[in-house]
């Protein structure tokens, strides 16, 4: 009998260890972007304890000064994968800052808003940009300012997907839909809908046209599950926008990829895009947008390990860099054009990371790129890239 | 004595490897991968925030149960362990907790997706398909009915 107990003793053992659940440490989401202002001082927004926090650093990256809570009463924020804290700068160094807020229900979210005219001193009482208060996905905000100075806010939205199956519509995906500001933030005009039936889950690139327009780059949805990006401009003049397939890539996937793109525009009007796509393997493409056509110079950068890239241009030079995961962990890689993209350098490693990063994000300070990296051991700013 | 062996029996079923949401680690990768004796082993990756995975996890669930002497099922959360609460509610609600039920225990989850796979971008639903001959099959994506029928 005894002998018995024991071996059931054994046998519960695994289990019972198992319910004390793992002691890692959560942490913060890695979620953060980081942004020059016009005097070259370094900004930084991640969130923590429930506020978006504010930090600046006047040394590139090296120290970082103490946070400023932009949202004084805690609430619920997306920081994690494609979801992270937004910030930019108004035409006098105005800071604005958004995020996406979880509602109960999974999924939910409302995009949030508060902008500090005092240089990060203080900030407004958060926003929540859209009208539409349903309690439904409103999240993955993306943030730009155009060359008038308006603040313009894109995000996915599930309204119209929710009222199409209520139908018994088929509606694949969700909208994207976007908002502006006319006056610096103290208020978002009505939101209008870009597209209908576009990724559910992947980040907004936004990036400015040489004639100060904001122009989106997304993932969408074409036929049955051709998860292909689209490339529009982002009116703000009334007139309605018109978005166009831009990549053909041919991925067909029901399910999410979580996993957006990247844009930046030269002052010369070229469109350099990065983007990826796991049709055949994982793969992270560049090109040059020429909506309703095929990229030009459409190239693979990357494949297996490789995530997340982001994109920047000053004049003919134009950096690449992503995220390359092994069995040792992360590598931040990097690849040059000095052409203006028609070819690039070899992949290069700038810095190893062993525990957790989020998506790098290039930065351009003077026309020079610096990256920035968000990871488990801190925030970081590397560059300038050569 | 016999109250608290009586006591420890009934706490048993529930507590056997399937139905208890159990660490994914690196470490523990090896054995996952490693062909069965006999037919296919079928691990099932899902996530949290995946609205495409609970109807592909009940179509494997169908499956299974039309083929029990050949298709070990696996079902692998890419959330972390950490979020054991919620991953096991949504298990309950699927009804997915009779089956073994594991959630990634990495500080680097992307790490687990390509040790697991180097094929895989972390995209969900991704099923990946062991067969006793050592072969192996990966598709992302909510399955049709032609590919559930082509994995057994």
């Amino acid at each position: 009998m005894r002998r018995l107990l024991i071996v059931l003793l054994c046998l519960l053992a695994p289990a019972l260890m198992a319910h004390e659940g793992m002691h890692m440490s959560a942490g913060p989401g890695l979620g953060a972007s980081a942004a020059f202002d016009s005097h070259g001082r370094l900004y930084v927004v991640d969130a923590a304890d429930g506020h978006v926090r504010l930090r600046h650093s006047d040394d590139d990256g090296r120290t970082l000064s103490a946070p400023v809570e932009v949202n004084t009463t805690a609430e619920r924020i997306y920081d994690e994968g494609e979801n992270r804290p937004k910030l930019a700068f108004g035409p006098h160094d105005e800071i604005y800052v958004s995020w996406s807020q979880p509602r109960t229900a999974p999924w939910t979210g409302f995009v949030r808003f508060a902008r500090s005219l005092d240089g990060g001193e203080h900030f407004s009482a958060p926003l929540t940009v859209h009208h539409d208060r349903a309690e439904i996905t409103h999240r993955f905000d993306a943030l730009a300012v155009d060359g008038k100075g308006r603040i313009v806010i894109a995000w996915i939205d599930k309204r119209d997907v929710i009222a199409a199956t209520a139908a018994g519509k088929p509606y694949l995906g969700a909208a994207v839909y976007y908002s502006w500001s006319d006056d610096g933030g103290a208020s978002f005009v009505p939101e209008r809908k870009l597209v209908d039936q576009s990724c559910e889950c992947c980040r907004i690139a936004l990036a400015r046209t040489p004639d100060g327009q904001v122009a989106a780059f997304f993932r969408s949805i074409y036929g049955d599950n051709i998860r292909d990006h689209a490339y529009a401009v982002l009116r703000t003049d009334g007139q309605p926008s018109h978005a166009e397939r831009a990549t053909f890539s041919q991925w067909h996937i029901a399910g999410c990829p979580h996993h957006g793109p990247g844009l930046a525009i030269g002052n010369d009007g070229v469109r350099h895009a990065v983007w990826y796509e796991a049709k055949d393997k994982p793969s992270i493409h560049y090109g040059q947008l020429a909506p309703g056509h095929p990229p030009r110079h459409a190239q693979v950068l990357a494949t297996a390990g490789a995530s997340h890239a982001d994109v920047a241009v000053h004049g003919n030079t134009v950096w690449v860099v992503w995220n390359q995961v092994d069995a040792n962990g992360y590598r931040l890689m990097l690849r040059r054009s000095s052409d203006n993209g028609a070819h690039f350098d070899a992949a290069r490693e700038i810095v190893r990371s062993a525990g957790a990063v989020g998506s790098p994000q290039l930065l351009e300070k003077q026309g020079r790129a610096f990256v920035a990296w968000n990871t488990a051991a801190g925030f970081r700013l590397i560059g300038p890239a050569r | 004595m016999k109250r608290l062996l009586l006591a420890l029996a009934l706490l048993l079923p529930g507590l056997a490897t399937a139905g208890t949401l159990q660490p994914l680690a690196a470490g523990d990768i090896a054995a996952l991968l490693k062909p069965p004796a006999q037919g296919e082993r079928i691990i099932a990756l899902w996530a949290l925030d995946c609205a495409y995975c609970e109807p592909d996890l009940r179509a494997l669930a169908r499956l299974q149960r039309a083929h029990p002497d050949r298709i070990q099922l696996v079902v692998v959360s890419t959330d972390s362990i950490e979020r054991r609460a919620a991953v096991e509610a949504r298990l309950r609600r699927m009804q997915m907790d009779g089956y073994p039920n594991r959630a990634y225990a990495d500080a680097t989850p992307e790490r687990l997706n390509f040790l697991l796979d180097p094929d895989w971008g972390g995209e969900t639903p991704r099923v990946l398909v062991i067969r006793a001959d050592g072969s192996r099959l990966g598709i992302s994506g909510e399955l049709t009915p032609a590919q559930l029928r082509r994995l057994p």
